[in-house]
């Protein structure tokens, strides 16, 4: 069945070219311009993702109040916020109001094209039963790479497609340092450096919210992040 | 020039005010110009009242014929000699032939000569002084005679008149002549015997006048008194010489003939009829006289030290309980010899010899005498107190016979004067004090106001015009607090502004970012659909391209995205020199071909704030660094200096290489300012091309510094540059404040 995806995005352009991607993609892409048409769209029928940009039109939050209405619709729906504005307080906002990932529109089309199937196979994935190839642990940390979920002392962490990268690609190998291009890199971003610094301190906010002892993932100035694996000493590494 | 400035500057607002107030001594001018005015109109009213006095004793005497009747008033002159005028002696006179108890002799005395002579022989060997004095109820009268031989009368000698001898005439009462003849036979009491016209009469002893005669080395001293009940008004006296015993008289000297009753000299003594009159007049304060047409004074009361004015007795003497007080003492001990430097007391004690007892003089008694009651200002004449005369005429039938003259001194109204200056000095030092606080008060105030907002205003604007921080505004109501105000509003539009500008960039590359999408994503479709090779390198590097601008503006916004994250970081306890040779560690791996040299003499600095965002500044700056190294050598230092505040860190990275220009050095850290040409760019380049072209080149934006001030903002710490010299070279230098 092929996927449906809406894009809201009152700029014609980026519109187009982004279906015109999806839709060679595979995707089934309708478009939007506005607030209420995609509303009215959306009240007939849910797609299988919606890329939403924030300011539409004269609305400036508009996107917020999109993603607002639809996470009220469906608990499930993939959303993507995909827009011109990368401050620190708009990508809260928007995860905090239940988007599944926050991307600049910088980000290269192969990039969004990766998470927008990631998102469609952990989606997939969670129809299915768990399977054990796809789990990795260390230590505490449970990562099923098919269903694109963490677990920490078996407490899920609600993480975003991009955050589940990230971490996935410090615990891959514990102990290593891992520079901010190479998470970049793994987590098919491009960011800058103070960008990532923000992504790892949610991480760790998540981490601490269900572990207040939690202190894994470790900072390793001028050169990067590390996860540290339980049975090590700290201080080993430590300076 | 600079010391110039500063002298200029120190004239501030106090002191203008100060300078202003000045003017306030036109007050104190003005109450002493007042009291002036005063003391001129108390003395004309003084003046007024003396002549009042005058004039009301003046009519006490007028017409009273009778009291002038015996005196010699009416005589259309006086000869000097002649007629005689009686002082009013003060005490007692002791009949002993000396002069000492008679006051100011030699100036009352008159000297008698040849041109007094009455008859004289060869050559004449006489002559003598005389005072007449009154005292109680006797004339007294001294004669100091000058004569080479005193010839006694011999002792069985009958006659009287063979010898040195004094003849002395005078009218009695009723205007009959009474005939003496003083005649000793020695030295001691004298001898008055009574003679009549008829030479053949036998000389009665007089017993009713006695006195002294006494031998001198120059000739004989007679003193003798004279009943005032037996004398009328004319008088004479006359001393006969004779040079050899038992011999006729060579030589006579007198006053008059004091045989004849017509060629008899008028005796004026002080009259106890007006001077009974004058002594109700006594109470006035003032000093009366009265005088007869001659100037002769006839009565006089009252003394000058003592006649003050009607002004002298109106200041109360203070009560005890008064003078137990703290302003009196106050005023007694400090303010009055402060005043009295400058003010002066009336003397008590002056000297005016102005009048002679008996006779007075002066202008106007000379008007008084002439029908014009006069008034008259004189200083004493010792020059301590000013007099104040007034006479005025006495009429008889029409005719001036006399004049009364009253005398004050201003010392009153100079007393009273004083006390008013006292009192206008004490009330204008008082003011003065009062005023010079108030105004100093007011003046700091003000003042102070005004160097406070002028420091609120200079600590809000750093050296490079930066908006450090806002202004309090005032809330008072008047034209500073307007000022203050101003100034506020002024700041945050100016701070406003400033964030604009520095937040354009950011907002410029939002702004950009929506058609540089439209690009990208246009081009990444392109590359999606062509696939030959030959076009898709047109579209690789088009793709290059966005992606560069693309990086240009994450940089732009990189700053703005810094401060909103900043604002909702927490601080926390981390050691800075971990983090930084963990940094130094990292650098010199990703930088192989440079050198980094960490030096510190600390085992551990802890510090309160953000670990990353000072990694974050360590890359900016060594990125820095590293850029304008010309010899791949950076130093990093790492300190508690000592000798400064212990409680900074002291960073310093050195790097030898390109100097700062010296003008723009202070604008380094500011957004978008970029002044140095990296020289090291190209060899970047060279040595890492992977990682360059991974990069995409980073763009120069002058940003790195701008964030690195952003950082050290954060943690209250300050970053600076600095050239150092020998190898040339730049020293960031970076403090950060510890956690205390």
């Amino acid at each position: 069945m092929t996927k449906r995806i809406a894009i809201v995005e009152d700029e014609a352009a980026i519109r187009e070219n982004y279906a015109d991607v999806l839709r060679t993609q595979g995707y089934q892409v309708q478009t939007y311009a506005n607030r209420e048409t995609a509303t009215q769209a959306f009240n007939l029928r849910l797609p299988h993702l919606v890329i939403l940009d924030i300011g539409l039109n004269d609305e400036y939050d508009g996107g917020f109040v999109l993603c607002q209405q639809l996470r009220a619709k469906s608990a499930s729906l993939p959303i993507i916020f995909l827009t011109a504005r990368d401050n620190d307080f708009d990508t809260v906002s928007g995860l905090r109001i239940g988007a599944d990932d926050y991307l600049t529109k910088d980000i290269s089309l192969p990039h969004l094209t990766a998470r927008i199937s990631a998102l469609f196979r952990r989606q997939e994935a969670f129809k299915q039963p768990v399977n054990n190839n796809h789990i990795t642990k260390t230590g505490s940390l449970t990562i099923d790479s098919q269903r694109m979920t963490i677990t920490w002392q078996h407490k899920p962490i609600d993480l975003t497609i991009t955050e589940f990268w990230l971490v996935h690609a410090l615990a891959k190998h514990p102990g290593h340092v891992k520079n901010r291009s190479q998470l970049m890199t793994d987590s098919k971003i491009f960011v800058d450096d103070s960008t990532i610094t923000s992504h790892i301190k949610r991480i760790r906010k998540k981490f601490i919210s269900v572990d207040d002892n939690f202190d894994y993932i470790e900072t390793v100035y001028g050169m990067g992040y590390r996860w540290l694996s339980e049975i090590d000493d700290k201080n080993i590494y430590s300076h | 020039m600079e010391i110039n400035k500063r002298i200029q500057l120190r004239f501030g607002l106090r002191a203008k005010l100060l300078l202003l107030s000045s003017f306030l001594f036109v007050i104190p001018w003005f109450g002493y110009q007042y009291v002036w005015e005063m003391e001129k109109y108390l003395r004309f009213g003084q003046e007024q009242t003396l002549v009042g006095t005058a004039r009301a004793l003046a009519t006490a005497l007028h017409e009273r014929e009778n009291l002038f009747n015996n005196q010699a008033s009416f005589l259309p002159n006086v000869e000097q000699g002649k007629d005689l005028y009686g002082y009013q002696l003060t005490e007692a006179i002791q009949l002993d032939g000396l002069h000492n108890d008679w006051p100011n002799f030699s100036q009352r005395a008159h000297f008698y000569n040849e041109q007094q002579k009455l008859f004289s022989g060869t050559s004449l060997n006489l002559n003598f002084k005389a005072s007449v004095g009154k005292y109680d109820k006797y004339l007294y009268l001294f004669f100091q005679v000058v004569d080479k031989k005193v010839v006694f009368r011999g002792n069985n000698n009958r006659s009287i008149i063979n010898n040195d001898h004094l003849a002395l005439s005078f009218t009695d009462q009723n205007n009959k002549l009474n005939r003496f003849i003083i005649s000793n036979k020695q030295a001691g009491w004298i001898s008055a015997f009574s003679i009549t016209d008829n030479a053949d009469d036998i000389p009665q002893p007089a017993a009713h006048i006695q006195g002294h005669w006494l031998l001198t080395p120059q000739g004989y001293n007679i003193e003798l008194r004279v009943p005032l009940a037996t004398l009328g008004d004319k008088i004479a006296f006359a001393f006969f010489d004779v040079n050899e015993s038992e011999t006729k008289a060579i030589s006579a000297i007198g006053s008059a003939d004091p045989s004849q009753l017509n060629s008899l000299g008028t005796i004026l003594v002080p009259s106890p009829e007006i001077e009974r009159i004058v002594k109700g007049m006594r109470y006035t304060n003032s000093s009366i006289w009265v005088v007869d047409q001659h100037h002769r004074v006839l009565a006089s009361a009252g003394s000058l030290k003592s006649a003050s004015g009607v002004w002298r007795d109106t200041e109360k003497p203070a009560s005890e309980s008064e003078k137990n007080s703290l302003w009196y003492q106050f005023e007694q001990q400090i303010l009055l010899p402060l005043y009295y430097k400058i003010l002066t007391k009336p003397p008590t004690d002056f000297i005016d010899k102005l009048y002679d007892a008996g006779h007075l003089s002066g202008e106007h008694i000379v008007s008084a005498l002439s029908g014009y009651a006069k008034s008259q200002w004189r200083l004493t004449t010792d020059k301590q107190a000013l007099v104040l005369s007034a006479a005025y005429p006495i009429f008889i039938n029409e005719q001036v016979q006399g004049a009364v003259i009253v005398e004050e001194t201003t010392n009153g109204i100079r007393t009273l004067r004083n006390r008013a200056l006292e009192k206008l000095f004490t009330v204008i030092l008082a003011i003065m004090v009062l005023g010079a606080l108030t105004f100093i008060t007011f003046a700091t105030r003000i003042s102070s106001r005004i160097r406070h907002l002028s420091n609120q205003a200079e600590k809000a604007i750093d050296p490079q015009g930066r908006i450090i921080g806002a202004i309090s505004p005032s809330t008072s109501r008047d034209e500073i607090g307007d000022l203050s105000r101003s100034f506020t509003t002024a700041v945050n539009r100016l701070s406003e502004y400033n964030h604009y500008l520095e937040s354009m960039s950011a907002r410029l590359s939002h702004e950009l970012r929506t058609p540089i999408a439209v690009v990208k994503t246009s081009l990444e479709n392109l590359a999606l659909q062509i696939n030959d090779n030959k076009e898709s390198a047109y579209i690789n590097r088009a793709q290059t391209g966005i992606n560069t601008l693309n990086l240009i503006l994450t940089n732009m916004s990189e700053a703005t995205r810094l401060e909103q994250m900043l604002a909702s970081t927490d601080k926390i306890d981390f050691d800075l020199l971990c983090v930084v040779s963990g940094c130094v560690a990292g650098y010199q791996q990703v930088y192989s071909d440079y050198t980094f040299n960490l030096h510190t003499i600390v085992k551990s600095l802890m510090l309160k704030g953000s670990p990353e965002h000072i990694v974050q500044l360590l890359d900016k700056v060594i990125h820095n660094a590293v850029e304008f190294s010309n010899d791949k050598v950076i130093t990093i230092e790492l300190n508690l200096p000592l000798n400064l505040n212990k409680n900074q860190a002291e960073l310093m990275i050195h790097n030898n290489g390109v100097l700062l220009p010296k003008l723009l050095s202070e604008n380094l850290f500011d957004s978008m300012v970029s002044l140095r040409t990296p020289v090291s760019l190209s060899q970047i380049k060279s040595k890492d091309k992977n990682h360059i072209e991974a990069k995409q080149e980073q763009p120069h934006l002058g940003l790195g510094l701008y964030i690195a001030r952003l950082i050290c903002q954060f943690h209250q710490g300050k970053i600076s540059a600095k050239n150092h010299h020998s190898p040339n070279g730049v020293t960031i230098h970076i403090s950060l404040p510890t956690k205390v």
